[in-house]
């Protein structure tokens, strides 16, 4: 890793010199119907950027994976069908200013999305991208990055992981594509002891900042889990949630989506691929009526385990940042923080428990 | 080509089994891919109308027999309406074949029971084939198979065809007031006939598919003739979009259908969390 610095402005020249040379530059932007809130969107130069305000609304997930896309267009004639492909080759992108959790987000979902059959049109936006991350200095309450073995300074998945000093900001790159973004700056300097102390400063108390939020959650967690299907605990932890699956769509991990096809004319029409959420009723029913996950508590507790036992068991790790998102835009209050610590002390008490 | 994308096939043949289920015969419109096509007895795939969607059925045909492939469905949701739509000449997609298969290769040298309920015989029928093409490398064979009314059994001219021949046992039943006047076989449920038709499980490998309640009540059958749950096989079906892993819906605990099924041992199944 080498440490070098850059200025803001040396910054500000970098986004300037993406854009114009047709590389789409996304950062943090302050929504516009809401002044206070913060999104994921493309910008023209970096004072458009709000860094370091607060955590996105969205994660990063929709530049890899969109809520709707489509996987082909068909024209159907009397004669027979035609498929048109879609490209899987996408254009470049750099992503200015994520916080390491979304960062990390893209790297696990890679997992599943690599499975035997890779995704293309997933993995063709992952290569297109060069992600710059930000130390996050912006958690609240609801963050718990650190119990999923996170932190607001990760590195994980990142190309380029820029840490707030004074006068600008210490780069360490991690890739050769954050090492390439980082020849594109030419005031880069090495950076100064003060700067490297500088920013080792910042990243102490950033971890501080988060570290009592929710203690990290044990390995054991994940054999309980999947161990504990029937346990009575099921049965009331879902009383508050609405199934509406805005918990998913704000995940930087959710994946689960839907195929469907949409007719634009009579011959032409689209297969689309759309975000979709374990938590509606539709998810799992079958033709025939039968739904294997007939209530809110047992598609709830899928959420739980698909998390927290099922990617562990399939892929080693879990499938959460702990970005907090989920509790910040559930309408019933439902707090994963708050439910995952009271399931991990529940598991800790009765290690045995109900097991079947 | 993205792993999304289907290939085209040609549907050149439409057989009623029943009222509302219908079996087609398709060709891959591309001789390349028709050619290269291979798959294994229990594999499944993603059929699609276009404008309408895509459904998950298995291959009822077995891999003994080139150059086309047959699904067998029944008209109940809305890709499943459509496909009924369809007509001889007509142009699906399909992607596939995915997900595991029946361990032919392992019952080679052994005994086979087969044993289906309703439109359950469709996976097994595609692994009975497989077994009759190659029918000397195998034991005895016998196929138990009823449905609720006579008008439900599919595969009708098979089941004469098999009736006839002389290297298996044939076992029809129908459930009680399913029979027809001029029915000849077991009016019973399918644990009964499984019990009238299978006296050992000595060196026999069994191949289960059909209603859950219908494997619930013939598995301790099984279990009382003496076969082991590792040596009873059985298909799952679960609501599926991608067949390939991805999309997050079909797994039962940490086991997903599409990936390491749809071929599971009685063995497996006991050990799956209770949410199917």
């Amino acid at each position: 890793m080498t440490h070098r610095f850059l200025s803001h402005h040396d910054l500000a020249l970098l986004a300037a010199d993406l854009v114009a040379s047709g590389t789409r530059v996304i950062a943090p932007v302050r929504a516009a119907d809401d002044l206070e809130q913060i999104d994921y969107l493309p910008i023209q130069k970096l004072e458009d950027a709000a860094l370091g305000v607060r955590v996105t609304r969205r994660s990063l997930k929709e530049f890899f994976l969109p809520p709707s896309e489509v996987l082909l267009q068909y024209r159907q004639t009397k004669e027979g069908v035609e498929i048109r492909e879609v490209p899987t080759v996408a254009p470049p992108q750099v992503i200015l200013g994520a916080t390491p959790c979304d960062v990390a987000g893209l790297e696990i979902v890679d997992k599943v999305m690599g499975w035997d059959y890779r995704d293309e049109l997933w993995f063709g936006r992952r290569d297109a991208t060069t992600i710059v991350s930000f130390l996050c200095s912006v958690m609240d309450h609801t963050c718990f990055c650190t119990a999923v073995g996170l932190a607001p300074d990760s590195s994980r998945g990142t190309d380029l992981l820029l840490i707030p000093v004074e006068g600008g900001y210490l780069a360490n790159a991690i890739t050769p594509k954050g090492k390439a973004l980082l020849q594109r700056c030419p005031g880069a300097t090495d950076a100064s002891e003060a700067a490297i102390a500088g920013a080792e400063a910042a990243q102490q108390e950033a971890r501080g900042k988060i570290a009592n939020n929710l203690a990290a959650i044990p390995a054991e967690f994940a054999g309980w889990l999947a161990s504990h299907y029937d346990h009575p605990v099921w049965k009331t932890i879902a009383l508050r949630c609405h199934g509406c699956g805005a918990c998913a769509g704000v995940c930087p991990t959710c994946h689960c989506f839907d195929i469907v096809d949409e007719h634009d004319s009579s011959e032409e029409g689209a297969r689309r691929r759309n975000w979709d959420s374990c938590q509606t009723s539709k998810f799992t029913l079958h033709a025939s009526g039968h739904n294997p996950r007939q209530s809110q508590s047992e598609r709830f507790r899928q959420r739980i385990e698909h998390k927290f036992s099922i990617y562990p068991t399939r892929f080693g790790e879990i499938l959460c940042t702990g970005c907090g998102r989920c509790a910040r835009v559930c309408p019933g209050g439902m707090d994963l923080p708050e439910i995952v610590g009271n399931l991990v002390a529940l598991s800790k008490a009765e290690p045995e428990g109900s097991a079947q | 080509m993205n792993i999304y994308q289907p290939h085209l096939m040609r549907i050149c043949e439409i057989t009623d089994e029943t009222v509302d289920t219908r079996t087609l015969k398709l060709e891959f419109k591309d001789a390349k891919i028709a050619e290269q096509f291979q798959f294994s007895a229990g594999q499944f795939g993603e059929y699609s109308v276009f404008g309408e969607g895509e459904s998950t059925f298995c291959i009822a045909s077995p891999p003994t027999r080139a150059g086309y492939i047959e699904c067998s469905f029944k008209a109940t949701g809305k890709v499943t309406q459509a496909l009924r739509r369809l007509a001889v000449g007509d142009t699906l997609g399909f992607r596939g074949p995915y997900g595991n298969h029946f361990p032919i290769e392992m019952m080679k040298g052994h005994s086979v029971v087969f044993i289906a309920g309703g439109i359950g015989l469709a996976p097994v029928r595609c692994a009975i084939w497989n077994v009759l093409d190659l029918r000397d490398q195998f034991k005895d064979v016998t196929i138990v198979y009823g449905a609720r009314t006579v008008g439900d059994l599919v595969y009708k001219r098979e089941l004469e065809e098999w009736a006839q021949r002389s290297d298996l046992k044939l076992c029809l039943a129908v459930d009680p007031g399913g029979e027809t006047p001029d029915w000849k076989g077991l009016v019973a449920r399918i644990p009964t006939a499984v019990e009238q038709a299978v006296s050992t499980a000595e060196d026999t490998f069994a191949v289960i598919c059909g209603p859950p309640i219908m494997i619930k009540f013939t598995l301790p059958v099984l279990t009382k003739l003496g076969f082991p749950g590792e040596r009873i096989y059985t298909t799952l079906e679960n609501r599926m979009k991608c067949g390939l892993g991805k999309c997050g819906r079909c797994n039962i605990g940490s086991t997903y259908v599409c990936k390491d099924g749809p071929v599971f041992t009685a063995e497996q199944i006991k050990a799956m969390p209770p949410e199917f």
